[in-house]
């Protein structure tokens, strides 16, 4: 028995059907109007992670075929065939949306719905009418979403842009989007070397309609949402200006594979790239120039003002570099950075001094000696190991110098880390300072913390460090290494030979660290010698 | 030789401006699109550029900054392909769609000189910090590349209600519609040589974003090099 649901009603899928394998039908229609329906696989960040799980016409199955689109049948507009148990666990959400090709708004749209048949069944089914729209251009129909089981909810949200907008909102990349402003401060079109050296395809505007070759990351290209233009660029193979007014040949995804060939966009064997010759011939779209910005009208343009891969604007420019929180108490941003939420086990982190770059919250940060027998060692060379105590609730962001930083998680087992390259680690863990006494190493000996426990250790390292499995001849420079399994021993081998001074210019390699351990046993090394 | 080296031609320009690799900028530049870069950032140019240190323009909108040996600011003018780089760092290159960017002036390596743009001193702030923090508030649709000591992570303030605390030295650039203050979290302990290390930081509160570097070097190389 089918039951309807309403707007913003949610149930379990469990609640409605036992089975997980899924037809997911939808049914929408305006006059005159077109609709792609696509289904989106979100991460836990609602972000379309991965491209291959947005599903749609131009790619009907994501990799492991758990979602299928079927095409239209038994009344429905498109329909898909989605198995939960298949979904990869990174998947958190399935989201259905319809979006308008070509002109029109969701106002206009007839009564529709999206149901779920289990086993030739309907389960559910949201329906919904244009009146609950006004102009948007797309909308959100519904969601399977995780949480702890899987979810489905009647969302009936309308969204102002076109499928681009909605593939920028879940973060894709969108690999063939509207310029930056497509249409009013357009970017000046690109003026190219000569006629010739434009490939002739150029010139002939493809059918809007032509097959296209699976792009990239395929968003739909005919039907992709601008209105006015055609505004699809596979931007990131393009070599081509973006002319915005241009009528058809920028658009037209069979075209790409050519744009990237076009010559004398900086190709060797074109002429002067630089589009120096006068707008009066753009040879794309006889379009005329636009005038671009606060540009004075009239200027020759010639640079392509081409919008990057992500799209235009700060927050697609910005949109990798965002802060990935992962609900985990150490959380590497970057390679560089790594974030500790203090919340989450609610103990204090103790961080080399200076090395909080940012921090959100109420957090405290004090002072915390090396203890005393931290003290006795380092005052010995005035190496003393600068501690601060983070504490509080909230999140701090640790870094050093652009170092790599590694976390290392600790359960019971222990390790030696060179006091140098040790950036943070959790105050659960118990540690204490030793010394490596040999001569010539610089400072006398080399300082290590060797950390036993459960939590973990953000270890620094200059460059790519290399790990060393331990074997009976395994030997680093001890400026150069950086923390080794804390079960294996070490020695200090000095290359001592009798004629070493017979000659002019030793290796300079007289001191080596020599481990010794049972397999299993590893050592890290840095590529820089401190 | 070649043929290894193949692989670092410049591949063709499709934006004006673009990374090559992680730490050069490539300018498409053409006559009428000025551009504004550090002093100094320059590493290589193929066509027909001119550079003005110190422009007029410049001089005005930023006199503030000038500090005696002129701002850090030079004009590109001409056609042709522009390098750009800041000793190793990375480059972010921002297309800017009418959205307006506040950064830090040693983390700007360049801008289209058609954009709006104004130096200001960070309220509260600059007396502390050594060197001064000038920032560059950029506004307009066009093209900002900035520097970053490794990757930079960008976080959004406006989700808690709590403020987001920045080490001033790792500052790189802030959505200017935030509220920015300076916290001096100096203890008695500080005093007796006991601080924590981390004696200010820029407290941001609001809606809109941080570009915070992982790194707290903000010495200016471009400029130390003089």
């Amino acid at each position: 028995m089918a039951r309807e649901f309403q707007r913003g009603h949610k149930a379990k899928v469990s609640d409605l059907t036992s089975g997980t394998d899924l037809y997911v039908g939808v049914q929408i229609a305006g006059p005159g109007l077109t609709f792609d329906i696509s289904c989106f696989g979100l991460d836990a960040d609602e972000q379309l992670s991965d491209d291959r799980y947005f599903i749609f016409f131009n790619q009907p199955k994501s990799p492991e075929e758990s979602i299928q689109l079927l095409g239209a049948q038994a009344g429905d507009t498109e329909s898909f065939r989605v198995t939960l148990d298949r979904i990869p666990a990174n998947i958190h959400k399935l989201s259905f949306t319809a979006t308008l090709d070509g002109a029109g708004q969701m106002s206009q749209v007839g009564p529709g719905y999206i149901r779920i048949v289990a086993g030739g069944e309907e389960v559910v089914k949201y329906a919904f009418t244009g009146s609950e729209f006004t102009t948007e251009r797309a909308v959100m129909l519904g969601d399977f979403y995780l949480k702890d089981v899987w979810r489905f909810a009647a969302v009936g949200q309308g969204f102002d842009g076109g499928l681009d907008a909605l593939l920028k909102n879940f973060g894709g990349e969108v690999a063939e989007e509207a310029p930056a402003a497509p249409s009013q401060d357009a970017p000046p079109a690109f003026a190219p070397p000569s006629q010739a050296s434009a490939p002739p395809a150029f010139g002939a505007p493809a059918a809007p309609q032509a097959p296209q070759p699976a792009p990239a990351f395929g968003a739909p290209s005919a039907p992709a949402p601008a209105p006015q233009q055609p505004p699809v660029h596979a931007a990131p193979t393009i070599a081509a200006p973006m002319a915005p007014q241009a009528p058809a040949p920028y658009g037209q995804p069979p075209q790409q594979p050519q744009f990237g060939q076009i010559p004398g966009q900086g190709a060797p064997p074109a002429a002067p790239p630089y589009g120096q010759q006068p707008p009066a011939a753009p040879p794309y779209g006889q379009q005329p120039p636009v005038p671009f910005g606060q540009q004075p009208p009239g200027l020759p343009h010639g640079v392509p003002q081409g919008v990057p891969a992500a799209g235009a604007g700060l927050q697609a420019a910005l949109q990798p570099y965002k802060e990935a929180a992962t609900g985990q108490r150490w959380t590497s941003q970057n390679q560089q950075l790594m974030r500790v939420d203090l919340t989450m086990g609610g103990m204090p982190v103790l961080a080399r001094q200076g090395s909080m770059v940012m921090y959100q919250g109420k957090v405290d940060f004090g002072y915390k000696g090396a203890g005393f027998a931290g003290r006795m060692v380092g005052n010995a060379t005035g190496q003393e190991m600068q501690l601060m105590r983070c504490t509080g609730r909230g999140q701090v962001f640790l870094a050093e110098e652009g170092a790599h930083l590694h976390p290392i998680e600790l359960q019971g087992d222990g390790i030696c880390v060179s006091a140098e390259n040790v950036l943070a680690f959790d105050e659960s863990l118990l540690y204490e300072v030793r010394r490596i006494e040999g001569h010539g190493i610089p400072g006398g000996a080399l300082f290590t913390m060797q950390f036993q426990g459960t939590g973990t250790v953000v270890v620094k390292t200059h460059g790519v460090p290399v790990v060393l499995p331990v074997t009976p001849t395994t030997f680093a420079d001890c400026n150069a290494v950086v923390a080794w399994s804390s079960a294996s021993q070490v020695i200090v081998s000095s290359q001592v030979r009798l004629r070493r001074n017979a000659y002019p210019g030793h290796s300079g390699e007289t001191v080596n660290l020599q481990f010794r351990g049972a397999p299993g046993n590893f050592v890290v090394v840095q590529p820089y010698e401190v | 030789m070649n043929q290894q080296l193949a692989g670092f031609a410049p591949t063709p320009v499709t934006a004006r401006m673009e990374n090559h690799g992680r730490t050069m900028l490539k300018v498409a530049m053409a006559s009428g699109q000025d551009l504004y870069a550090r002093t100094g950032s320059m590493v290589a140019y193929e066509g027909f550029i001119q550079y003005e240190p110190n422009p007029p323009a410049v001089r005005q909108i930023a006199s503030q900054w000038i500090t005696g040996e002129g701002a850090p600011l030079m004009k590109c003018a001409g056609d042709g392909l522009l390098y750009l780089a800041d000793y190793g760092a990375d480059v972010v290159v921002i297309n800017l769609d009418n959205d307006s960017l506040s950064v830090n002036g040693t983390n700007l390596l360049a801008f289209d000189s058609h954009l709006t743009w104004g130096v200001e001193r960070v309220k509260g702030l600059a007396k502390f910090a050594g060197q001064g923090l000038w920032n560059v508030c950029v506004q307009g649709t066009g093209w900002v590349a900035i520097t970053s000591r490794g990757t930079p992570i960008v976080v959004d303030c406006g989700r808690g209600e709590d403020e987001t605390y920045v080490d001033p030295d790792a500052l790189v650039a802030w959505s200017p519609n935030l509220k920015v203050k300076g916290k001096r979290s100096f203890k008695a302990g500080s005093l007796i040589g006991r601080g924590s290390g981390e004696a200010y930081q820029m407290a941001f509160s609001g809606q809109g974003i941080v570009v915070v570097q992982p790194s707290e070097d903000s010495t200016d190389r471009l400029r130390v090099r003089n």
